[in-house]
């Protein structure tokens, strides 16, 4: 390999000679980031003007290939920091080796937001700001459609929700993973599932990308969708007729940076880093365009009155205390679950809960005890879960998907297996509720 | 004789060793440093099949791959039937705007990603344009986004032009005397055009078809923007971009895709085997075409403006987007504006002018190779010369972000003397783009070479010209129609090329403006504005294409040859 | 097709066609009459396969009728004509073996399949390609690919045959056997016949009458030697044969308009006294049964062909000869 690229190299440099190189410069920090330009374009000003000499040189990548772009480029590693929200992406990197430690100097920075702690605990990334999930939604279609405007997250699992919403795969999106991971430990493993696969009968879509959902919310292709908030703000921003409700158990999730191992340009990537945190850099968020929560609690004061805030809000305290060990021991499982049992499944879930819908309408005119049980069975077929919340984070399952030794099945085989768990599930289920259905009528 | 032979022999194996050398550097050797991993045991590192049987094994996977050949194959026929009218009518008959015709034809193809699909959205989506009015006056709607003949439907509009330019040329071919001779007995009309045009035309229409197939089933933006996951290639994409899991199953499905594209071109190679009717066509008749009468006057045009109509819907939806200041849930946007080109053209001009650079380098490239690639397979002996085409043509199927990926682990640790990467450098992208690329241009040069009757080659030699000059005084020129189409090919949808682009830049100078879109595609506010790169990107390709057309007309008019 | 179909004419009245701004087809008139072979003669350009287009329908006239049978045809597109064309190129299908283009017109008229198969294998028969009917056209030779082209065309039994310089693409020996062949069969099938061509012999040999034609308008209509005796004007004597065209500047008075007109067998050499042509020999071809002269007469060159027997007086180039003309043979044209 090594001697093909040698070759290559020769092969080119004519090439390369006559197109000519960009030297680097003193003071440049190169940043992988998988922010937009709006987040990134006022924060490179606002360093720039207060590091002088220094740029800031951004590579727009979204977070996956980001991640495959830092892990490919290591052996001559030409960036000096990864930017991004997901801490999944943070975790890999880390697990990697590919993450030079640091402490941030900034002082005045709080430990925790809602129920995340702000900084890794190894102090390999650094969060400087937060931002809240919630309910997007938009007025035209809502209106045309004549549905109802949610507050909590147990609305969307109600039937006038059937078929209008939207979210991104949380093997897609790290802040969805987060959000389920989120209900995962609040509700409990069960519980959290079959809330979730109770939102989930109602989808009318899981996206592969984050940005999907507010473009088919924005465009009026689906009525709601569960977003991060500085989506829905940004819509509202640009003029479109989209709502935004935070529901009273919020999940905030941090954004995140941190040092590559080996970043050419180490002084220049803690700097910005510094900046960041920096009450100039935490101020700087509260641009229109950024809309990020600040870490820092006393930036605050300066934000617009009905700015939300993360250390006063209730609903944006945080129930729970989120566990992040936990969920780095089962993120591959549960994103593989959610793909296997919704993601690829979606249709028979839909069928299913779209009877169990009936049902319920049906039964608001005239109860019928023997189809409430059934319909009751129905649902727990549909909650049903192929592993255990202890199994999601053991060894085995761990090794299946990380290639280790201690595997007792190949990934490839767990998801067939789990797949063929939910399908034969709900094709149960819905023949239950078809039961069902008949005695309600 | 033998020495003779001997040096010919020599130069063209020297050639096609170049290329061999070319296509194992920047194809064959970084995609195999991606896919070997299909073939490895996780974790272990051992060689193993297991991965393909575990595949095979997986309903998920199996119904995926039935998916994609049933989207392949339906998108193939209503493709055809976009396509056969508009090609039939505009070479075979005096058809006013014939060339007009063409050109817009071949617009679908050049659709900028990700704003595109929004433009899609806004017309045929679930509240798009059309199914609002339909329901407003008719309480109904159509699923034109639906599901797998949601895919069908887009599929079949953005490709078909892969089918209109191929049959076109093979239908511009045929000599006027074989229809006149069919009309003289007695045929005309559909039957006429089904007995003995389509037949004639076969190779190209075969060329065309299989393109189609392939591209189709290697998809991944299409699929995905209608959230349709269980095809073959969404699912190699998606599991080779997720984060944090070494899934050797996306790398085994990449495997499955690049087989399934080298067994569409065989099978298609197969299908043609003496079907080659260059040299029986040609002489005599001329090529003048036919009138049509006035009541088949209005039904062509009728039939032109209705196909163009469709297939130009996204293109009005983008320039529709592209002046809107709100657009959401409505038939029409809710005002206008020009603000978001105002603030495209102050940013975009490094963009724009990146992307006319690497675009036509890498066309350049792409005919080429392509163009020797054709002659080594047709008209030279060599053995193995077969390969170079099978393995050029594999880059249909390989999914840009593993192209990508392999040109980050197999140039990224070579270094400049600088230091810097050798991965870093703009030609890089370029290279990436020609692979991809190449088998479009590499389908026009066969075509073209296809239709040039040896004799003419054979003339020249016999009148003292050697194998090089006559490639150089004959066979170039008779082929510079077909090239130059391979060329605005490769061009116009290398300009709106992401995937394999989205890995390989390294800074914000260097990027073309598929990346500027993308950069404004990730924000509420950049929708209008990645609209308004997206039309100056679709512009830019259109008068390239325009400019491309003239100078082949002048060419072919400068020869005496009707087009 | 066996039997002599009933053999059909065709008029041709007031035709003018122009391709935008060229005008291919000048006041065409002309009567073909039934089971006539006949031949339309001209230099390439002349107009006479856009007349033949005309007649099978792929070409419109701006004015003026084509009649078949006595009926105007204008109204009928190509495969309504029963004409049978065969083409220059012989265009048969590559796609198709022999036999699969000789159905193909059967096909068209929707006969039944039997029907279908009698009467390739007739045609074939008739043109001696039996054996070929599973080849396809580029397994044949030339010849080969005309006759199947022809048994195409006469395997529909057209109400006439047109035929584009079918025998261009042949080589001499072949031509003449073929052109024999063609004319047997025309004479069998007592099809109403016309042949396209630019070459005079062909048409000479085979064609009971031909229409020369030049830049657009027929110049003359008649018999092979109605043409050669006594062409009606300049062209037609000099495209039909070897002609000397002498004018007033010759040193010999002809009236005013005209010239003088002469076959070079025709004039004989005499002494120079009292001849009122004479001149230098100034070149000698031996021809085996007769010897060209060539001889200067005032600024022109005329040629005189002498019999040859043995023993025959020759002259020499330089020798001052005259000539000498049977009244009867000199021909007075329009200029």
């Amino acid at each position: 390999m090594v001697r093909l690229s040698a070759l290559t190299a020769g092969v080119t440099l004519g090439l390369i000679l006559a197109a000519g190189t960009a030297f680097a410069q003193t003071g440049k920090v190169t940043v992988v980031t998988s922010f937009s330009k709006d987040v990134t374009g006022p924060l490179k000003k606002a360093f720039e003007k207060a590091v002088p000499g220094a740029t800031l040189e951004v590579q727009n990548r979204n977070t996956n290939a980001g991640v495959k772009f830092v892990e490919e480029t290591k052996a001559n590693n030409q960036v000096d920091l990864f930017w991004a929200s997901a801490p999944d992406a943070f975790e890999v990197l880390k697990a990697r080796k590919l993450l030079s430690p640091y402490k941030p100097k900034a002082t005045g920075i709080a430990e925790k937001v809602g129920s995340y702690p702000v900084n890794d605990k190894d102090g390999f990334y650094s969060g400087f700001a937060a931002s809240g999930y919630g309910i997007m939604w938009n007025e035209r279609y809502v209106k045309a459609n004549k549905l109802p405007t949610p507050k909590e997250w147990q609305d969307l699992t109600t039937a006038p929700y059937f078929d209008h919403v939207s979210i991104s795969a949380p093997s897609r999106s790290g802040t969805t993973h987060l959000t389920i991971e989120t209900i995962l430990q609040g509700e409990g493993w069960d519980k959290g599932w079959r809330t979730t696969k109770e939102i989930s009968g109602n989808l009318r879509q899981v996206t592969d990308r984050s940005f999907g959902v507010p473009e088919a919310v924005n465009s009026g292709q689906v009525g709601y969708g569960i977003v991060i908030d500085f989506f829905a703000f940004s819509s509202q921003g640009a003029g479109f007729p989209v709502k935004f409700v935070y529901p009273s158990v919020t999940t905030l999730v941090p954004a995140n940076i941190g040092i590559i191992a080996n970043a050419p340009n180490k002084a220049g990537a803690e700097a910005f880093i510094e900046f960041l945190l920096s009450p100039t850099g935490q101020e700087a968020l509260l641009e229109p365009t950024i809309r990020r929560l600040p870490v820092r609690p006393e930036t605050y004061a300066k934000a617009p009155a009905d700015y939300p805030n993360p250390f006063k809000d209730k609903n944006l305290q945080g129930l729970l205390t989120f566990n992040a060990e936990l969920s780095e021991s089962r993120s591959a499982a549960v994103d593989t679950l959610f793909d296997q049992l919704i993601t690829f499944q979606l249709e028979p879930l839909k069928a299913a809960t779209k009877v169990l819908h009936e049902i319920d309408s049906a039964l608001a005119k005239k109860d019928n005890a023997q189809a409430r049980a059934l319909a009751k069975e129905a649902r727990d077929l549909i909650a049903a879960m192929p592993i255990t919340a202890a199994q999601a984070a053991s060894p085995e399952i761990r090794a299946a998907f990380s290639g280790g030794k201690e595997k007792s099945a190949r990934q490839a085989e767990l998801e067939q297996q789990w797949a063929a768990f939910a399908k034969e599930k709900y094709a149960a289920a819905k023949a239950k509720a078809d039961e069902a259905l008949k005695l309600a009528r | 004789m033998r020495t003779l032979a001997g040096t010919r022999s020599l130069g063209q194996a020297v050639l096609a060793l170049a290329i061999a050398l070319f296509l194992g550097l920047f194809l064959v050797v970084p995609v195999a440093t991606v896919i070997y991993v299909a073939f490895t045991e996780k974790g272990g590192g051992a060689l193993t099949l297991i991965n393909f049987l575990d595949f095979a094994r997986t309903d998920l996977f199996v119904r995926s791959f039935w998916n994609s050949v049933y989207v392949s194959a339906m998108t193939v026929v209503w493709a055809s039937a976009l396509a056969l009218p508009l090609a039939y009518l505009t070479t075979r008959f005096e058809f006013r705007g014939a060339m007009l015709v063409q050109t817009l034809g071949f617009l679908p193809l050049v659709m900028p990603p990700f704003v595109g699909a929004v433009a899609m959205q806004l017309l045929f989506g679930r509240n798009g344009s059309v199914n609002l009015l339909l329901d407003e006056w008719f309480d109904f709607k159509i699923g034109f986004m639906e599901g797998l003949n949601g895919v069908i439907f887009l599929q079949a509009i953005h490709y078909f032009p892969f089918i209109l330019v191929n049959l076109s040329a093979a239908l511009r071919n045929i000599d006027r005397a074989m229809e006149e001779a069919a009309q003289n007995l007695g045929s005309h009309g559909l039957r006429l055009f089904r007995r003995i045009a389509l037949p004639l035309a076969l190779p190209g229409y075969i060329a065309g078809a299989s393109l189609v197939f392939v591209k189709v089933f290697d998809d991944v933006a299409t699929p995905l923007l209608l959230n349709v996951k269980e095809m073959l290639a969404p699912q190699a994409y998606l599991r080779i971009t997720s984060i944090g899991i070494d899934d050797p199953m996306g790398y085994v499905i990449s495997v499955v895709l690049i087989g399934v594209a080298v067994a569409t071109m065989w099978a298609s190679a197969q299908v043609l085997k003496g079907k080659d009717y260059a040299t029986t066509q040609r002489g005599g008749g001329g090529l003048a075409r036919r009138k049509l009468k006035p009541r088949e006057s209005v039904l062509a045009y009728a039939v032109v403006i209705l196909i163009l109509a469709l297939v130009l819907a996204p293109h009005v939806g983008l320039l529709l987007l592209s002046f809107a200041t709100v657009w959401s849930f409505s038939p029409l946007p809710d005002g206008y504006t020009l603000a978001h080109y105002a603030r495209v053209l102050d940013d975009s001009s490094g963009y724009i002018k990146n992307t006319l650079l690497y675009s036509s380098l890498a066309a350049g490239i792409d005919i080429v190779i392509g163009g020797a690639i054709a002659y080594l397979v047709l008209r030279t002996k060599l053995p193995g010369r077969q390969w170079l085409d099978w393995a050029a043509s594999t880059a249909l199927a390989v999914p840009g972000i593993v192209l990508g990926i392999g040109y980050l682990r197999a140039f990224y640790g070579v270094k400049m003397p600088d230091g810097t990467p050798l991965a870093a450098l703009w030609i890089v992208i370029v290279l990436a783009i020609a692979i991809r690329r190449l088998p479009y241009a590499l389908r026009a040069a066969y075509a073209a070479l296809q239709q040039i009757s040896v004799s003419l080659e054979e003339a020249a030699e016999n009148l003292g010209a050697t194998k090089a000059r006559t490639v150089r005084r004959i066979v170039i020129p008779l082929m510079t129609g077909g090239l130059l189409a391979g060329f605005v090919t490769s061009f116009a949808t290398a300009a709106v090329e992401l995937s394999a682009v989205l890995m390989l830049v390294q800074s914000n100078s260097d990027a073309p403006l598929a990346y500027g879109l993308y950069v404004l595609m990730q924000t509420p506010a950049g929708r209008g504005a990645g609209a308004a790169l997206g039309v100056i990107a679709v512009v830019i390709v259109a008068i390239c294409m325009g400019l491309a057309q003239l100078v082949a007309d002048r060419s072919q008019r400068a020869r005496g040859l009707d087009i | 097709m066996s039997k002599p179909a009933r053999a059909v004419g065709i008029e041709i009245a007031g035709v003018n066609l122009s391709y935008g701004a060229t005008h291919v087809l000048k006041n065409v008139d002309l009567a073909v009459r039934p089971g006539e072979f006949f031949a339309f003669l001209g230099p390439s350009g002349c107009g006479k396969t856009t007349l033949l287009r005309l007649i099978a329908g792929f070409a419109q006239a701006q004015t003026g009728q084509v009649l078949l049978d006595g009926q105007d045809v204008a109204p009928l597109p190509p495969w309504k004509r029963d004409v049978g064309m065969v083409f220059q190129s012989y265009a048969l299908w590559p796609h198709m073996t022999v036999a699969k283009n000789v159905a193909f017109g059967l096909e068209e008229r929707r006969l039944p399949r039997a029907e279908i198969d009698r009467r390739v294998a007739e045609a074939l028969d008739l043109v001696g390609l039996s054996d070929y009917a599973g080849r396809r056209p580029a397994q044949l030779s030339g010849g080969q690919q005309q006759r199947v082209a022809v048994a195409r065309t006469i395997a529909i039994e057209p109400k006439v045959l047109l035929l584009d310089e079918p025998l261009s693409n042949l080589d001499a020996k072949m031509r003449v056997s073929v052109r024999r062949e063609l004319r047997a069969l025309q004479q069998r099938l007592g099809l109403t016949t016309i042949f396209v061509t630019h070459d005079q012999e062909e048409a000479n040999t085979i064609c009971d009458r031909i229409a020369v034609m030049d830049a657009g308008t027929i110049r003359q209509v008649g018999t092979p030697m109605e043409l050669y005796e006594s062409p009606a004007n300049l062209f037609v004597a000099s495209f039909l044969g070897s002609a000397n065209i002498l004018g007033d500047g010759d040193g010999i008075s002809v009236p005013a308009g005209k010239r003088l007109v002469f076959r070079p067998q025709h004039a004989t050499l005499s002494s120079v006294a009292g001849a009122t042509l004479h001149g230098p020999v100034t070149h000698r071809e031996f021809l085996g049964a007769t010897v060209r002269y060539g001889v200067r007469i005032g600024g022109s060159e005329i040629l005189v062909e002498t019999p040859f027997h043995s023993g025959a007086e020759l002259r020499t180039v330089g020798d001052m000869v005259g000539i000498a003309l049977p009244p009867e043979r000199m021909l007075y044209l329009p200029a």
